[in-house]
Parts: C-alpha cells; structure tokens; sequence
C-alpha cells in the first residue's frame, strides 16, 4: 500500500487515515500491494473470505461496449483483478464472454493509459481543472444558458449518467449533449432498438449481420443458436441458418447455407426475399435459392426470423422488417424496444449536429467523454481541426490517444474495474459497474465530471456517493438489501426495456449506387471494434475469425478478385474514391464477394497507445461519412506488399480433411460414417484398458465442431488464465505464437464453406511428445493429463517436432522481460509465468483441477469432473467446449464424446487422444444446391 | 591383421585375412632415404608461408563469427534464429548431422581401413583421423546450443544426481549424447595415440628447446624401443577394433533422432543405413577437400598418390550409389504406403514444393555430380575431385537440410504449416562453423605432424622388404 501513497490524492482526512492504517494492518501480511478500493465491494455469491492469500475473489460487474452492457465475474487475487469471466445470470453472457470482454483486463494495466491531468502541457490535478468547469466558472465562458458548452459522449446506457447529465442541463439549460460510436452510428440516438428471439428461432436468414459474433447482444445470441443445433442424437431437430453477406463473418462460418454477395446486392436479395415470402411460389425474377429460402421461412411461420445488420442502413432494414411481418416473425422471434441508452430523459444529438455547431463557431466550450472522435470519425468530416479551433476543449479518456491531443485539457479516465457505475444490456437489464481495484492512477469516472459540471460537486464526488444516492432515489422498498443483491449477483431486478412498434421507415426501393467496379464494405472489427481496443495486445494478436489475420487490418478479397486485380496476399492496394484514398495490404479470403472490398476499422492509430500505433490501415480516412456501410470505390495495384501476420498460411486442408463434415441428413443416414474413420490402430503393445469408476478422474475434453463458430473467445480466456506472452506482430510472421488454444480455420475447396477446429493439446494417451523428451520433462499424469514440467525442460524441442498437432510453444525469447510493473499484475498467481528456452502447452487448466480438489477435499467429498471449467470452456459462447471425467459416462462431455459422429484428430496415428471432436453437421436445405 | 604377424614370427603358417590385399608400390613413390622422408613430412613444423597465414586470417575471422553467433544465441535466446512451430530444428541440427556425417570418413579410414588391411590409406589417415576430432567438436557444439537453456545440457547425460532423475532412455537423444561423447573420445584416443610416434621424432627432429620440450611432453617418453612398437601397435589395432563399430553405430544412433519419430519423412526404417552411407561419403569428400591442397602445397604427391585418388574416387562413386538407392527407395516406400501425409512429403512437398530448389541441387549435386567418377581420367584430376568434394558437401548439407526442414514444415495437420527462413545467426553459425573447423585444422598442419610418418615409413619398408607381396610388423 505504502509504495502507492503517491497515486492517491495527497489530502489525508481522518477518515483516510483510519481506513489507510486499518488497511496496512490488515494487509500486512501481504506483501503490502493490495489496491482493494476503499468501499465496501461485495463478492459474487459463492462468497469466500476475502483476501485469502493464494485464493481468488470473484466478483460481479459489467463491462459495456457501445453503452450495451455485458454482465461479468471478475477474479481478483489479493486485491487485483486478474482473470475476467462472464456472469451466468447476466442476460447478455449467459456465462460466456467475448473476446474484447475477457482482454478488457488487461487494458486495465496497461502502461500507456493516461496517468495524470493536464491542461496545456502542465501536468495539474483534477480538481484544477475542475474549478474551471464549476457552473460559476463555465457561465463565463459558455453564457448564463450555457449555449457555448457541448458535450460529446459515448454511448451509455447508465442511468446514473443519465440523471446526472440531466442535472448539467439544469445548470446550463441550452448546452447540448451528442452521442456518438462509431459502429453505431447515428443509431445511437435512435428511439427503438431491434430485439431478436433466436432460441425461438427454428430459421434463421441473416443478411449482413454478424449476429453471433460482433452485434451487441451476440454472446446471448449465439448460445440460443447454439442450444439448438447440438444434436445429441442424429435424430434430434436442428435449426437452420442462412447467411447472406459479402465479408466471410463467424456467423458466415456457422451458417447452413451461405451466399456471398456485393453490398449493393443486399437490397435486391432482401427485396426479392420479401416478394417471394410474399407471393409464395409465384413465379419471381429471383434465383432458385432464395424461392427456397421463402418456402423455408414460410413453412416455419412465427419460428422463422430475418436478420438485416445493424450497419445497414434504416431504409434498408425496413424490408427486413416487412418480410419478418410476412412470416409472422414479429412480435414473436423478434420486436422492437426502447434503447437502453440514455437519451430519453435528456436530449441528444447526434455527431453531426455538433459539427455544425462547431463550424458556425457556436462551440466555446467542448467536453469529449469516452471515445475517441479525432480518430473514429470519416476524416472527411475535419473533426480533427475544427476540435483544435474550439477555445475551450477538454477530453476525458483512458489514453492521451488522438482525440487528447487536439484538446485543451485532458483528464484520464478510470477504467470500468476501477469505477463505480451502472450499465444496461441490450435487453435494458440494469448491473451495477463494481470496482475491483482502486484507480491504478489519477483519474475520475464520468459521472465524477458531470457532477462537477452540474455544481453538485466542487470536483470531490465520488462516483461510489453519487450511484448509491441515485441508487435510493430509484429504489422502492430495502434499497440496502436491494444493492448487496445487485452486487452479489451482478443483475438487479429492474424490468427490461417495455416493447415499442417497428419505427416506420419506408423501405428503400433505389439501389445505393449501380455499375461500379469494385465496391468497399466497412466493417467494425470483431478483436478491437472501432480501435478502442487496439492497444491491447491480447486482442491484437488474436488471429482474426476466418482470416486468422493478427496484428492489423487488410483489404479482403475474393481469389477471383485477386486474380483480376493480379494481387496476392500482402500486396498492397489503394482503394481511392475522390479525395478520399487508403493504402492496405490485400488479403484473398475464399468464399468472400467477388469485386468487393472489406475493410475493418480500428487500425492506424496515431495516438499515445505504443502497441496501437501504426498497426494496419486507418478505415476512416476512406470512410465517406457516419453511418455508411458501403460504396463504390476505385482499387489500383500498388506494386508494394508487405509481410502479414497471419497465425495460419493455408487456407485449405490441403485434401485430407481434418475436420469431419457431414450433412444432417446424410448423418441421420449413416451415423456412423461421420466420426470415427479408421477403427482401432494396430499396435504391439496391449490395449489400454478404459478407466473405470475406481479409478481417479479422467480428464478429457469434447469440442462440437457444429456449433464452434470460431470466435476466438476461448483463445484470450486461455491467453488470460495461463499467462501466455504476447510477442508482436514479427513474432507471428515467424511463426512462434505462443497462444495453447488456436482456432484452425479450414476452408472448403469452393470458398462456400468454412469449418473451424479449436486446436489446443490433446492429451494423447499415448503421447508422442513424451517418449521423445530426453529429460523426462513431458510425462503423463495418474488422471490422464499430460504434463509439462517446465524447470526440468531443457528446450530440445523434440516434443514439438514429434506433435502432430503441433499445440506445444516454445519461449524462443524471455517473453516476460520487459514487462512494466502493472503488466506484471495481471499474472494468474496459480499459474507458472514461464521462463526462456522452456516449452509450454494447454494443461487443460491444471491450476483450475488441482483447486477444485483440495476444494472437494476440504469439504470432505470425491472430486466430480464437473467441478472443473477450463478457461476455454467457461469463455465459449456457444458451449463447444465441455470438459469432465471419462469415469462419469453420464456427464454432459461424455454423452457427447459416445455421439456417433465423435472423431480424434488424427486419429491414424494412434495417439488416443483425451480431446474429441464432434464432427460438423450441417443442416442444408435439400433443395439448394448452389451456396455461393 | 593384429595376430598375422605374431603367429609368424613364431613360425606358424600365415593366416590368411579376411580382405587379402597385397601392398600395391604405387601407394608410395618416394625415392629419397628415411631422413629426406621425415624432413620432408615435419618442414611444416619449422615455419609456414603466406598462403597458410592468408587461410589462416580468414578461418580466424570466421571463428570470429561463429564465436559471436553462439554468444548471440546464448544471451538472446533460439529466437534469434529462424527456427519456429512447427520447425523446430532447422540449421542446428543441420550442422550437427552434416559435421557428424563428416567425421565419419576419418574413423572409416583410419580404422576400418587398417582392420581391412587398406595399405593405402596411411598417408592419409592422420588427417581423416584430425578431421574426424575437428568436425566432432564443431558437431558437438550445435545440439548443446540448440538447447533452449544450453546450461542445463548434462541434464541429457546419465549421472546420479541428488534428486534422483535420470535421461529418459526411450528418447534418442541420450543415445546420441552417448554415441557422439564415445567417438570423440575413442577417435581423441586413437588419433593421439597414433600421433606418439611422430611426436616424438618431431621432438628428435626439431632444433628449438622450447619446441623440443613441449613435444616431448606430448611425446609421453616415447623411444621407439621394439617392445614400445609392438605394444602400440597392438594399442592401435585394439583401439581401431573399438572404433570401428562406431563408424556404424554413432550415425545410425544420429539417424533415430529423427527415425524414432511419427513425422513424414523422418519416419523410416531405412535411416539408420542411409545416414551411415550418407556419414561417410560427406567425409570423403571432406578428406578429398583437406588433402588434396595439402598434397599441392607440401609437395606430397609422392606420398599421396594417383592411386589414393582414384581409391577414394572409388569409394565416394560407390557410397553414391547406394545413397542414391535410399533416395529411390524412400519414395518408393512413401508410395507404396498410400499414406496422404507420406505421399505429400515425398512425392510433392521435396521435389515440387516450397524448397524443391534445395532438393534439385541436392539431388544433382549427390547424385548426378559422383557419376564422373566412372571414368578413371575424372578420378585422379585434381580438379574434379575438388569440384566433385564441395559440391558433394553441399549436396549433404542440402539432404539434412531437406530432410529436417521440409518434414516439418509440412506435417500432418495443414493448421500448423509455417515457412521457414533462416536468420543471419544461422548463415553466422553455419559459415563460422566452418571457418572454425579450418582454424583447427590449420593450427593442426602448423604443429603437428599430419601425416603418419612411421606408418608411411613402414609401408615403404614393407615394400622394399617383401617385394610388394605382404607386409608385417616392423621386426622386433
């Protein structure tokens, strides 16, 4: 505690100096660095003794992106978080987290947050500036209404947020407030937001939606989905899902059917779509796949649902919503319901307003809260410059990234895990934001500024005061009880969002733009979103869904593109469209839409964020203006390339098939010729006998390739867990990833269909890693695992070489050298940060195993193999991954490793291992037969 | 050969060897007497010219390099190779079977050829004998630091440690540890012990005293007493005795590090032999490589004859054949297994992949390139075999090179394929490996008599004595 005096503010009152003291007593034993924060947190339910050296805490809060809430466990060892988790109760993870949820801790510690005020390029304290945003001091400036002062935010769903811009608006009655993401667009200030029933859902068409993976709401979405195609019988009922789109999206990779069309295209589908659903077999223009994909919607009227992306824009989705009001889809698979963002009790505006505003010189005093408008603007629009001409311009943020520097002042934002708050999901069920850590820096939370702003504060409240004053306010009855509740399970009781109607947007009936050459598709990133995230190297180095692109963006296209433009991966084209123009390396991606583009934002940042800066292209340079999803564009080849770092070179499987395939009727047919191929290897030695219930536990895991839809949530649930490096982009290039859990992509032959085998050790029976190791490093355990006994490896690599799977990594460097001292404090306490020269592999959470024994000991009982979640399993949206005991045939990973259609990889070889796949189903509609 | 000429001189009838082989005059054309002989062989030891001080800064100059490339590799880590996953070996180990395989030529002609009564080879095999220790030490050096943490390397060998834990005997590379430590150490001895004779008349011969002390220590007292002749010479046909069977033994052991795994194109049961095969004719040409300046430069074409070259031209034809019969048959087998993976390594990924450049100079330079040697003009051209021997060694270094690499590079699950692309350490420890190797070898030529002086002086006895028909022990 001591060595971090100097971060808190340097008044000490009684109170502080009663609280320090207790606490140095109190953690005396520990090393003297806790940072619990100084108000009384409550542990997620399964309550332990808090601050149990050696044993984690967890605890429940929310991260939101976009405003939207996700419900969150954290895991805290002795005062800092370590490990994020998703809340089982929470609507929006249903347990399961994303992967920018699961890294989110990691932007926690990092070294180049913002860590002090400063105004000018004098470093101050905040309650310096706060005295200029006083309302006395303000009117001065902004007038006695307050016309001179504009906030912009970022989406926020907060209803503390809410009630306190409210009170700036009574201080300064004509300040405006805007709002504004990118990725939302000018649909953050929307009235209603489109909500989806998919577990209700037997058809499923999404067009340009990326429901299951970067949408909000995807990790509810994509467990719905999944529950309903797990199969565990051959016989059982399966949902289906057709997918139009021009990137190749997860949701592209897990559809039954998917059709790959320009951007321009997707009105002609969805127009045809809906004369079809309409007209019934009538005779249409349109192609034979989508009369079949109508027939299947109509059959299955009001358990059928048409998804038109979020991106698109409202005209547009409107024919979505006819063609769902044509199956009977509305109001029952899906429905419309106020935004859970704030704006219904304050008005806002939207971005463009504001730049008006500051083009007529109306704006004195400019407040940027969140976000990062400098950069994740088109650029056309200038915001940079006009920002700059602002007299009075402050940002409130986590990094001193480009939006900090074309202001006046800057003040550093707490991160979620250090603030209080409350956030809504997508459904309008409210969380608390609980803080685990006391601000590892100077920085205030947004309502902290908003107080300020309002004159309720001179600078001082804290957001702990003002969320439990607004908490009574809106609590009826116990609201003490109310708030232990709320803290103890992460949701509170609060209704969700009350339906609305459909907004009533004409659809569109003209072609966005017609007879281009190329098109381009802008798209938000599914690792680091509209580039908020893009200083987290976890999310960075994971390898993208389908293109396994790490470390930056590219321009993706088709082969047949590339062909035309004579490109290949790494060469770099410029895509240009008047003024606008934007240089990237190309990317050929099977199975992506012909003469097509897609880009993704969030790259070529500029700012103070090290691992950011000038990693990939900047999309926003290009884009033409908010809200645009597409346009015509010129590609030219520029004769450059560049090395990408791709975490897979091939894109096929090369002719043998990896990944077991099989249509659902053909493995309804024969169940038996979908899994296993060869029957049992010959050998010399004597067959293992099976384990039997006398036995210890057997360790083994099943992953369903079904309803894998290669989101890479596992991957960073690993990476966190078991303390794996980040190594940088060169690093990947040269094909040293160190991730345990890689998500192997293989492409159909035609591009029409991409299957994903989440690849991580195996734990072989018979492992070939281990008779090969000449110090006995590698050896096998009583339950099953294979073991990696890091201080005996000397680092021949023999192991490696002998993996058929090639899961093991070897620390080619000291990884964990230069870490910075917060850096360090993300490390899983339960977990070997391993050394040079060592190899490392999955240990199928070992820590995790060996904990829930001396658990299951403590309480006097025989471990159970569902005592145990892997990182992986407890990170997976869709369920894939489930992991327990082959002594217990009636858990839920052995009924499904005694599917017929369960394979080993590999399985020629005889390795045997403890890790099964479940072959991929796919439920194809029998009477299309040209998915494009 | 070692009782022959004991049960003679007692009187017995002469058993017959094995490989009868009649001394041949043209192994040795001196005219001159014994003195001229030996001033001859030890004028090195008195002082070099510049052609040696050239050679000499330059291999000081690559053992510069080879020093500064393992203290890269050591303090950054293997990072600084090119190595990755899934290659995991690449250069290293490349160095170390290619130098290993290098060794081999200097037991087998020291050793084997002495129990095959070879007369032939004594005027060479003092340098296949120092070439064999040099590419051991530079061979022993690569695994050690190919090691992720090189300090622990004696973790491999066998040694009751404290905590109880030994090497994991099912792994090979204990074996090899093993195998690689007793032939250096069997062909440190047998060199050495070779070596005491002529030490001792360089000790006699040279006229410093600070040279005459010093090989006088390492002439161990040696005075050429009959009863000392006759025990070394007994020590040397026990000592070749033992190390012949490593001739076989060490580089079938090097062959299972990659035989005893399930990789596609490492999983074989003809590596042992073909490693062997492949051992002895890279040594050959390396002893091609080594004798033949020396042979020019020393004026030694007496001593090496046309009939030494067009011997060892022989047996490099020879071990090419029976390589290139490996080569057909590796394919062959990868065929006949109808294995995908198998197939793929063999028949598409080597000749037609990502390195079928390396595979086709390989194949020319190991196959295509030792046919000239069916004719006898090719065979005592100094220039051929100079040309034949480095391409030869190239084309040994490219087999290990393309067995190691392009296995691993396509293994079995398409996911894992990764490029390798070697860094500057690696050129670095490949090429100052080399130059190291050249530093040895002429620190060797300058100091110490390199070549067997006795036995090429008692050859010529024995030609003179027996007429060119048999050859015994110098009389007691």
């Amino acid at each position: 505690m001591h060595a971090h005096d100097h971060d808190h503010p340097p008044e000490l009152n009684r109170r502080d100096f009663l609280r320090l003291a207790g606490a140095s007593v109190a953690l005396a034993g520990l090393d003297g660095c806790s940072r619990m924060p100084a108000e009384h947190i409550l542990p997620y339910v399964d309550s332990r003794p808090e601050l149990t050296p050696g044993i984690g805490s967890y605890y429940a809060t929310a991260m939101s992106v976009d405003g939207y809430a996700t419900g969150l466990i954290v895991e805290s060892h002795e005062g800092r978080p370590t490990k994020i988790e998703g809340n089982p109760a929470h609507p929006a993870s249903l347990g399961a987290a994303g992967p920018i949820e699961l890294a989110s801790v990691l932007q926690l510690y990092d070294p180049d947050r913002g860590k002090s005020a400063r105004v000018g390029s004098e470093q101050v304290q905040w309650e310096r500036v706060a005295a200029n945003l006083a309302p006395a001091a303000l009117r001065s400036r902004v007038g006695g209404r307050g016309s001179g002062l504009h906030l912009l935010i970022e989406p926020t769903s907060s209803l503390l947020d809410e009630e306190l811009l409210a009170s700036v608006l009574t201080a300064h009655p004509d300040a405006r407030i805007y709002m504004y993401s990118p990725m939302l667009g000018d649909g953050a200030t929307d009235a209603a937001v489109q909500q989806y029933d998919i577990a209700n859902a037997d058809v499923i068409v999404a067009i340009d939606s990326d429901f299951l993976s970067t949408a909000p709401f995807h990790l509810r979405y994509a467990r719905q989905f999944a529950d309903n195609r797990r199969l565990a019988r051959p016989t059982d009922a399966m949902n289906r899902l057709y997918v139009v789109e021009s990137t190749f999206s997860s949701t592209g990779s897990a559809a039954d059917h998917r059709f790959a069309v320009r951007p321009r295209e997707v009105t002609t589908v969805l127009r045809w779509l809906l004369t079809s659903v309409i007209n019934g077999d009538a005779k249409t223009e349109a192609p034979a796949w989508i009369a079949a994909i109508a027939r299947d919607l109509r059959a299955h009227q009001g358990r059928s649902l048409v998804i038109v992306g979020d991106a698109q824009p409202a005209s547009i989705r409107a024919l979505g919503d006819a063609i769902n009001d044509a199956i009977g889809a509305s109001g029952k698979t899906t429905w419309y319901t106020t935004s859970p963002l704030v704006g219904h009790h304050v008005p806002v505006h939207k971005l463009a307003d504001l730049v008006g505003a500051m083009d007529a010189r109306e704006v004195d005093t400019l407040i940027v809260i969140g976000g990062n408008p400098s950069y994740a603007t088109p650029r056309a629009l200038g915001f940079s410059s006009l920002m700059r001409a602002v007299p009075n311009s402050g940002y409130l943020g986590l990094y001193e990234n480009e939006t900090a520097r074309d202001a006046r002042w800057f003040v550093p934002m707490s991160h979620y895990l250090e603030r209080w708050g409350d956030a809504r999901a997508y459904d309008g069920t409210v969380s608390i934001v609980q803080p685990l850590v006391n601000p590892l820096y100077r920085s205030i939370a947004p309502p902290e500024l908003y107080a300020t702003l309002a004159g309720t504060s001179n600078g001082g409240a804290r957001s702990y005061d003002l969320l439990r004053a607004s908490w009574t306010r809106r609590t009826s009855g116990d609201a003490e009880t109310a708030w232990s509740d709320a803290l103890q399970r992460g949701v509170t009781a609060d209704a969700p969002m009350s339906r609305v109607a459909a907004p009533t947007t004409f659809p569109s009936d003209t072609n966005p733009f017609e007879g281009t050459a190329f098109e381009v598709i802008y798209l938000a990133d599914p690792k680091i979103h509209d580039g908020s995230f893009a200083n987290n190297g976890w999310l960075q180095e994971l390898p993208a869904p389908l293109t396994q692109l790490t470390w930056g963006n590219a321009g993706l296209i088709s082969p047949a593109t590339a062909h035309r433009l004579n490109v290949s991966d790494g060469d770099i084209i410029k895509l240009s469209s008047g003024q606008r123009a934007l240089e990237l390396p190309a990317l050929v991606v099977p199975g992506h839409a012909d003469d097509t583009v897609s880009v993704h934002f969030g790259y070529g940042r500029t700012g103070s964020e090290s691992a950011a800066r000038d990693v990939g292209a900047d999309a926003y340079a290009l884009w033409p203006a908010v809200g645009a999803r597409s346009e015509a564009i010129t590609v030219t080849r520029t004769g450059a390339a560049q090395a990408l770092a791709l975490a897979q070179t091939q894109s096929t499987g090369a002719g043998r098939d990896p990944v077991h395939r099989a249509t659902l009727d053909a493995y309804r047919a024969s169940p038996s010729s979908v899994g296993q191929r060869s029957g049992r290897v010959l050998s010399l030695y004597p067959e293992a006998k099976p384990p039997d219930s006398n036995t210890a536990l057997q360790w083994a895991m099943t992953i369903d390739l079904t309803t894998c839809i290669g989101c890479g949530a596992c991957v960073v649930g690993c990476q966190s867990e078991n303390n794996i490096p980040v190594i940088g982009a060169s690093e990947v290039r040269n094909g040293r990833s160190m991730q345990w859990m890689h998500v192997e992509r293989y492409f159909a032959d035609n591009g029409a269909d991409a299957a994903m085998q989440p690849m991580l050790c195996q734990h072989c029976e018979n492992a070939p890693c281990e008779y090969v190791c000449p110090v006995g490093a590698t050896v096998h355990s009583s339950d099953g695992l294979n073991e990696m006994v890091y201080n005996r490896c000397v680092g021949t690599r023999f192991c490696s070489n002998n993996c058929p799977y090639k899961v093991r990594h070897f620390n080619w460097f000291d990884y964990n050298k230069h870490l910075s001292e917060t850096e360090l404090m993300v490390k899983n306490p339960n977990v070997t940060v391993r050394e040079r020269g060592v190899m490392e592999k999955c240990t199928f959470c070992v820590q995790r195993i060996r904990e829930a024994e001396i658990a299951a000991g403590r309480d006097g009982r025989a471990p159970r193999g569902t005592d145990v979640q892997t990182a992986c399993q407890q990170a997976c949206p869709t369920n894939a991954i489930v992991f327990g005991s082959l002594t217990e045939p009636s858990s839920e990973m052995m009924r499904r490793r005694n599917q017929p259609r369960s394979f080993a990889a590999l399985a020629e070889l005889g390795t045997e291992p403890r890790v099964r796949y479940l072959a991929r189903i796919r439920n194809a509609n029998p009477e299309i037969h040209d998915s494009r | 050969m070692t009782t022959v000429p004991l049960r003679r001189a007692r009187g017995d009838n002469p058993v017959p060897t094995a490989f009868p082989a009649p001394p041949d005059a043209s192994v040795l054309r001196f005219d001159g007497s014994d003195r001229a002989l030996t001033d001859q062989l030890l004028a090195p030891l008195r002082g070099t010219g510049v052609v040696w001080w050239v050679l000499f800064a330059v291999s000081a100059a690559g053992t510069a390099v080879f020093a500064f490339s393992c203290w890269w590799t050591v303090a950054k880590g293997i990072g600084a190779w090119g190595n990755n996953i899934p290659v995991a070996w690449a250069f290293a180990i490349t160095n170390f079977v290619w130098w290993i395989g290098i060794g081999h030529a200097g037991t087998f002609i020291s050793a084997f050829l002495l129990l095959l009564n070879q007369h032939w080879r004594a005027s060479i095999n003092r340098v296949a004998e120092a070439m064999t220790i040099f590419a051991l030490m530079n061979a022993g050096l690569f695994p050690i630091l190919h090691l992720g943490r090189p300090w622990f390397f004696y973790w491999l060998i066998p040694y009751p440690a404290t905590m109880g834990v030994w090497p994991n005997f099912k792994s090979a590379l204990p074996w090899d540890i093993a195998a690689v430590t007793t032939y250096l150490t069997v062909s440190l001895l047998f060199w050495y012990a070779g070596l005491v004779p002529d030490l001792a008349t360089a000790r006699d011969w040279l006229d410093s005293r600070l040279a005459r002390r010093i090989y006088g220590i390492f002439a161990l007292g040696w005075r050429g007493t009959s009863t000392a002749w006759r025990q070394h010479r007994v020590a040397m046909v026990l000592l070749a005795a033992l190390a012949t069977p490593l001739v076989v033994s060490v580089h079938s052991v090097v062959s299972l590090d990659f035989a005893i795994a399930q990789l596609p194109g490492w999983h074989s049961t003809i590596f042992p032999p073909y490693f062997v095969v492949g051992a002895i004719y890279s040594g050959f040409a390396m002893v091609l490589l080594l004798i033949l300046p020396l042979r020019h430069a020393y004026r030694l074409e007496q001593v090496i004859t046309e009939r030494h070259l067009d011997a060892m031209a022989k047996l490099t034809l020879t071990m090419a054949l029976m390589l290139t019969y490996a080569y057909v048959v590796e394919s062959f087998v990868a065929w006949y297994t109808h294995d995908i993976p198998e197939r793929f390594t063999y028949l598409f990924e080597r000749p037609f992949g990502t390195y079928a450049v390396l595979f086709w100079i390989m194949i020319t330079c190991n196959v295509v390139v030792p046919q000239v040697f069916w004719w006898k003009r090719n065979r005592t051209s100094v220039g051929v075999l100079l040309a034949a021997s480095g391409a030869i060694l190239v084309g040994m270094w490219l087999e290990r090179f393309i067995i190691i690499v392009t296995s691993l590079h396509r293994d079995f699950l398409p996911a894992s394929w990764h490029i390798y692309r070697p860094t500057w350490v690696d050129f670095g420890l490949l090429f100052g490996s080399v130059g190291f190797f050249g530093f040895l070898f002429l620190l060797f030529v300058r100091f110490v008599p390199f070549i067997a002086i006795s036995e090429v002086k008692r050859l010529r006895h024995d030609l003179g004595e027996n007429g060119g028909r048999e050859i015994g022990l110098p009389h007691a």
